[in-house]
């Protein structure tokens, strides 16, 4: 069952009914069917050559190699041609992962990053487990998105239970999701800043960054919201005096961060460096399936929060970010403009907070067997959970990150890109290799 | 009449004797070069420090006296050419190993050619030599190595050029005998068009020997392009280039004070030159093709210091000009010895890889030849002008040779020794490039898979030979520059003094002084105080206590090193500047798919092929007048000449050979 | 027209952010919630429902393992609390094993006291969730400055002192760590950051992971949490320097 207004949203040379990027929860589980019973409803698309990335994407590679590459466009070869070995350990990259660039020296040929490093089986490993200890690990798959992840596994079991959720559970993930929303966007302005020397502007973004880590710290009762959903968790501090506390913080943070982003806007360097740097066009984020910031720097309007909406996003009022140029500098804006409209969230949900209901999970035994997808929209784009439940249990989980979906977007922009250029194009993206190797 | 006036004619009939037995024996070739190159060394030595020698004489074609015979100036020249024939010779015996005796025979005719040249009393026999010289090479580029098709392409082209330099020779030579009347080397007063005319001729003529801008195809394309023998390539690269250098010095020497142009024009062309065989230097991944276009920088320096010169001497700046002259001759004498050096080396990387490619050989740091090594790192560290060597000297003279053209009063010439002094300082830091990679990835560096060829034995003593006289020169140049004063002073034709003076603790004469007194070296005090330093170091490192040394392997961001394939090659080294200087190299990138495209294709990486190529502007017009003249002489072969092409060019190239013989048989 | 603030204006300002810490004892914001250790607040033997509800075997009814609790929280309903003195950095793995509940006395060796004032710093990633990896690179921000203490990143660990190790060990990381401890120039130190390189963490036992960083290299100092809080970072580095003031905990 296709959702229509999807299909007439992609133009016609992005092949529609090719990129399940875009497909609704239902078709997403009859495609997902249709692949694990070895069908090759992906392989028949053709022409594209993003299909069998997007089939590693969703379902892993056939025989798991440890490591293997994701996103390999092409195979250069030529004279004085080398291989550029950058990695698994580097402080560029603060994180396990490799890069192999294929280059002549200075001009980047092709790149393919090289995963597996740090797989620690984490979606193998939670079945047999209840749902809280596995949402213990599923948290700790990547901490920077771990609201994110939490909210789609939790959303995913609770669709398979076919159970609902109290209001104010959905809003106090929301409330986290746009939290960490915000202290990921602007980690990602300081990398980039970092890239270029700003450090002044650096050393803003990052006292920035650190103040909404201690929101979220005061707030949920850990930095990196760990447990914050999970019955016996870290005490919330929620209540309506902690709710306009709450919000006189977020005033002048998001103060603070326009003050900081007209400073940013001012300084030619900064702009020049990261514009055109690294640019992917529409036409390729619609066929590899690209998500996030990276597919609506290109002009796409797509977000989750709009598209597959979930209480309290049907009742808010969101704007959607897009830019046009599809280089970092449309990432950086894109995520820029993001920071506003998930301060004017923020700001909504303080204002409407749900009166009641519970924060309670009910125990696991009342959950019935059956399987569920959820997707969320996470700070770096579309992410989707498959599980299913077995007498109050987790059975298989699987999940397509947004690190899975815009690797090879980073690899197509890093074509005929300069070494130099590394740093702003791969901080631009967002890609954590923790969500791919998990 | 004493004994040196017979040891010169000996000097030069050795190299033909030798050229003739080498069909008894490749080796009497070498051995006989060997000697006539000794003999020359002797016979200059006792002229720059006695007097000229005479040696033979008889009456020429136009009842003119012919004959042998060495002054100062021809005497510089011979010094630095029989030297490193002692050096190329020996090394020819153990590297020349071709069963067929050809490489031997033009090797010896073109080193006579040339001993005749220089030795040649009157311009019409230096003709003769020169013409010679040029048939002799063009025999011994055909031996190169490679498919015979490249080889007659690259050796055609030389001998294009060869007989478009002796035809500008001829002019300038003729209209110095409309003038004078005479072909002798003397002084000659010439009404100023004319020598205008003679000068530029020369310059012409000179400059397609030299190999500098725009001609500079007549240097790299033979060497490179066919990978001539490293033999071969020293001699052409380092003494044919000192020969037309000798030819422009003694032409300039008989004609009159020149008027300013003259020397801003060689300023022009000789920093064009330095900074474009700089910037190709630095580009090129040919273990020969890299040391090629180095001479054209070196030879552009050349150019440079005795443009400076000629322009002092039209105005008056006497001190400047006699400096700038030594410069000139010492940038001659360092480029011809550490050029030498070399390419012998390259040969020796030749040999013992047999690859040119420098992106494939990636070093012989496991090689066991050790001394071979010292030649190989001290030559090219000489024309990257680094302390204490002998281009470092030579480029430091040049260097403050040109920080003195604000002397000059016109401003247009100001402005000339401005951009020079620019292009020049920028050509020194693209050959450091340049040698550093030569250095790195001929010798240093670990070496890829290639399997060791045979060794000859006896290689890597001349190497070292050449190394230690590198840095003697350098080292020593104080002491070489006032030998040298009787060469400068028949050049100018007045008495001269060495530029060399003392300075607060160092002794006097230890110190080369430019202008009067403008900018001051002492090339001992280099070495004694890096020994010094060294010393220091030393003495503090066995001060020290508890050193433990650990070695570890290189890191490579966690990656397991050494892996083939993953490791910078010397095209990667140079990349940036074929990037950053696209404009000037035409840098562009050649994509292409390596096989069609297949159904597999569209679930599989694509596979490419990608080519970085470079593209010398000047080459873009020769190739167009080729096509002109291929498009032309087939026009007039099927319009006119309906013959066979091949005939016509037997033609020519007997009809040359008759002229030579009959001057030859004429003499 | 709009007033676009200098960059000078703007860091004016916002004025001094950072820590007093290790002048003073880190203040409660400082160290977050969950970013100090379980202390129970009875008798341990006594509290008989906490090993049950501990996911990482942490709580056992004779110790509280530090280095294994990932601050999940469960237990403060059990007779446990986030309050109180807690140590933040241990120099042994043993130290982190509270007997009966209660810390044991530190060992403070500093092994790059030799080194003086300053320190380079060289972080890893063996298989995190990158949350430890920011807590590290936090230090760098104008809350922690780190270069005030003389501590600073490299890009090589050719140029560092000491190795900070993040994440749960996986089999693919074991050589490429081996390399960067060999890389590193002595004398060096490693510090073991977080519940994962310590022990595991949640992960532990999973297949393909090498239990704990210590089984890989030697291990100079332990730092709990998941991720430690980075004051608690700082800690440890000031005391391999043998630079060791009060803990963030106090104490």
């Amino acid at each position: 069952m296709m959702d229509p207004s999807v299909k007439t949203r992609i133009p016609s040379d992005g092949e529609p009914s090719r990129i399940l990027a875009y497909w609704s929860p239902d078709d997403v589980v009859a495609v997902w069917n249709n692949l694990a019973k070895g069908g090759t409803e992906i392989e028949r698309a053709p022409q594209s050559p993003g299909a069998a990335h997007l089939r590693a994407a969703w379902l892993g590679p056939p025989s798991a190699p440890r490591l293997r590459r994701v996103a390999p466009l092409e195979q250069v070869d030529g004279y004085g041609v080398f291989t550029f070995p950058y990695g698994p350990i580097s402080m560029g990259v603060p994180e396990a992962g490799r890069f192999d660039v294929r280059t002549y020296g200075e001009r980047v040929l092709d790149i393919s990053p090289e995963v597996g490093f740090k797989a620690r089986r984490i979606l193998s490993s939670v079945a047999g487990l209840t749902i809280e200890d596995a949402a213990l690990r599923i948290e700790r798959l990547a901490g920077p998105f771990s609201a994110a992840h939490v909210s789609a596994f939790l959303a995913a079991t609770e669709s398979a239970a076919g159970r609902g959720i109290s209001a104010r559970e959905a809003w106090i993930r929301a409330l986290a999701q746009e939290l960490q929303r915000i202290y990921n966007h602007i980690h990602v302005v300081a990398r980039v800043a970092e890239a270029a020397s700003q450090n002044v502007g650096l050393a803003q973004a990052h006292a920035l960054a650190e103040d909404v880590l201690r929101l979220m710290g005061s707030t949920f009762g850990h930095r990196w919201l760990f447990g914050a959903f999970l019955p016996g968790g870290p005490p919330t501090r929620l209540g309506p005096d902690d709710r306009v506390a709450l919000a006189g913080t977020l005033g002048r943070l998001s103060k603070e961060f326009e003050r900081l982003w007209s400073t940013f806007q001012t300084s030619r360097t900064f702009l020049d460096r990261i514009q055109t740097t690294c640019g992917v066009s529409r036409e390729e984020t619609l066929r590899w399936g690209a998500v996030g910031p990276t597919l609506r720097a290109t002009g796409v309007a797509w977000d989750d929060r709009l598209r597959s909406p979930v209480p309290p996003y049907t009742d808010l009022f969101l704007p959607l970010a897009t830019e046009s140029s599809g280089d970092a500098l449309g990432r950086v804006l894109v995520r820029v403009l993001e920071v506003r409209s998930s301060f004017l969230l923020l700001e909504q949900m303080l204002e409407r907070w749900p009166a009641s209901g519970s924060t309670q999970l009910p125990a696991s035994e009342a959950i019935a067997p059956g399987r569920g997808v959820a997707r969320v929209e996470s700070p770096s784009g579309d992410l989707v959970y498959d599980v299913s439940v077995h007498d109050g249990r987790v059975g298989r989980v699987s999940a397509r990150t947004a690190s899975d979906a815009n690797w090879p977007l980073f690899a197509l922009g890093m074509r005929d890109a300069v070494f130099t250029d590394f740093h702003f194009a791969w901080e631009s993206f967002g890609i954590l290799f923790a969500e791919t190797d998990r | 009449m004493d004994a040196f006036s017979i040891l010169l004619p000996i000097a030069v009939a050795s190299f033909f004797v030798g050229a003739t037995l080498s069909v008894v024996d490749r080796r009497w070739a070498y051995g006989a070069s060997l000697v006539g190159a000794a003999l020359l060394v002797l016979v200059a030595i006792r002229v720059i420090v006695v007097g000229s020698v005479t040696g033979g004489g008889w009456s020429g074609p136009f009842g003119e006296p012919e004959g042998l015979s060495m002054d100062p100036l021809s005497a510089f020249f011979a010094l630095a050419a029989g030297g490193v024939w002692i050096a190329t010779s020996t090394y020819s015996i153990y590297y020349d190993d071709r069963p067929s005796p050809l490489l031997a025979l033009t090797y010896a005719v073109t080193l006579g050619s040339i001993a005749l040249l220089l030795t040649a009393s009157s311009f019409l026999l230096f003709l003769v030599g020169w013409e010679a010289m040029t048939l002799g090479s063009f025999g011994m580029i055909l031996q190169a190595s490679g498919r015979p098709m490249r080889v007659f392409s690259a050796a055609f082209v030389f001998l294009a050029f060869g007989e478009a330099s002796t035809l500008f020779v001829f002019l300038a030579v003729a209209g110095l005998r409309v003038a004078s009347g005479t072909f002798a080397m003397v002084p000659v007063a010439l009404s100023v068009p004319l020598a205008g005319f003679v000068f530029v001729s020369g310059l012409i003529g000179f400059g397609l020997k030299m190999g500098v801008a725009p001609f500079h195809m007549s240097e790299w394309l033979p060497i490179a392009h066919s990978s001539a023998p490293s033999n071969a390539s020293a001699v052409l690269s380092s003494t044919l280039t000192l020969a037309g250098a000798y030819g422009l010095f003694r032409l300039i020497s008989v004609l009159p004070t020149p008027p300013v142009w003259w020397g801003g024009v060689m300023l022009s062309i000789g920093a064009i030159s330095a900074l474009l065989g700089a910037l190709f230097a630095s580009v090129s991944e040919h273990s020969k093709g890299l040391p090629a276009y180095s001479t054209i920088e070196n030879n552009g320096l050349i150019l440079v210091a005795l443009g400076v010169a000629l322009v002092a001497r039209s105005e008056s700046l006497d001190v400047l000009y006699v400096f700038a002259l030594f410069a000139a001759f010492y940038q001659a004498l360092a480029h011809a010895v550490a050029k030498t050096a070399l390419f012998l080396s390259a040969g020796y990387v030749e040999h013992a890889t047999h690859t040119f490619d420098l992106n494939v050989v990636r070093g012989r740091a496991k090689d066991d030849a050790r001394e071979a090594m010292i030649g190989a790192i001290v030559a090219p560290l000489s024309l990257a002008a680094a302390p204490p060597l002998a281009g470092f000297v030579s480029e430091w003279m040049i260097l403050e040779a040109l920080f003195q053209s604000f002397r000059f009063s016109p401003p247009a010439m100001q402005f000339v020794g401005l951009l020079a002094g620019a292009a020049v300082a920028l050509a020194a830091g693209l050959v450091l490039v340049a040698m550093v990679k030569y250095i790195a990835f001929s010798t240093l560096w670990r070496p890829s898979a290639v399997e060791a060829g045979d060794r000859p034995p006896g290689l890597g003593t001349v190497l070292v030979a050449l190394a230690g006289t590198i840095a003697a020169i350098g080292i020593a140049a104080p002491w070489i520059l006032r030998f040298l004063t009787p060469s400068v002073s028949a050049f100018a034709h007045l008495p001269v003094t060495a530029p060399v003076s003392g300075l607060l603790l160092i002794p006097q004469g230890w110190s080369i002084v430019s202008g009067s007194p403008f900018g001051i070296l002492s090339p001992p005090a280099v070495p004694i105080g890096l020994g010094v330093g060294a010393l220091l170091g030393l003495v503090y490192y066995g001060m020290g206590r508890n050193r433990v040394t650990r070695r570890t392997v290189p890191w490579m961001a966690g990656s397991a090193p050494g892996v083939p394939g993953e490791t910078y090659g010397s095209f990667g080294y140079s990349t940036g500047i074929r990037v950053m200087l696209r404009s000037v190299l035409r840098t562009r990138e050649v994509r292409a798919r390596s096989g069609p495209v297949t159904r597999a294709e569209l679930l599989t990486p694509v596979a490419y092929n990608v080519e970085l190529e470079v593209l010398d502007p000047f080459k873009v017009f020769y190739d167009a007048l080729v096509r002109f003249a291929t498009a032309t002489s087939a026009a007039m072969k099927q319009g006119i000449m309906p013959g066979r092409i091949g005939r016509y060019l037997a033609y020519l190239l007997v009809a040359t050979l008759v002229v030579v013989v009959y001057i030859a048989l004429a003499v | 027209m709009i007033h676009v603030p200098s960059w000078l204006q703007l860091a004016w300002e916002r004025g001094i952010l950072t820590t007093k810490y290790p002048f003073e004892p880190a203040r409660p914001e400082e160290v977050s919630p969950a970013g100090v250790g379980p202390v129970p607040t009875s008798p341990l033997d006594q509290l008989t429902d906490a090993p049950a509800r501990c996911p990482t075997g942490a709580i056992t009814l004779d110790a509280v393992d530090q280095g294994k609790c990932v601050r999940c929280a469960r237990c403060l309903g059990a007779g446990f609390a986030f309050t109180g003195p807690v140590e933040s950095s241990e120099a042994r793995r043993g130290d982190l094993v509270w007997a009966g509940g209660r810390p044991g006395a530190q060992t403070n060796d500093g092994p790059l006291a030799d080194l003086g004032r300053s320190i380079h710093v060289y972080l890893v990633d063996v298989g995190s969730c990158m949350a430890c990896n920011l807590e590290v690179l936090a230090l760098s921000n104008p809350y922690y400055d780190s270069q005030r203490l003389g501590i600073f990143f490299t890009n090589s660990p050719r140029h560092a002192d000491v190795l900070v190790v993040v994440g749960v060990p996986t089999e693919e990381m074991v050589e490429p760590v081996r390399r960067a401890y060999e890389a590193l120039p002595a004398p060096k130190a490693v510090i073991a950051v977080g519940a994962c390189a310590i022990g595991g963490g949640v992960f532990a036992g999973n297949p393909g992971l090498k239990g704990a960083l210590e089984q890989v290299i030697p291990v100079d100092r332990f730092v709990p949490g998941c991720p430690p809080p980075p004051v608690a970072i700082l800690h440890a580095i000031l005391a391999t320097m043998g630079r060791s003031r009060t803990p963030p905990g106090g104490r």
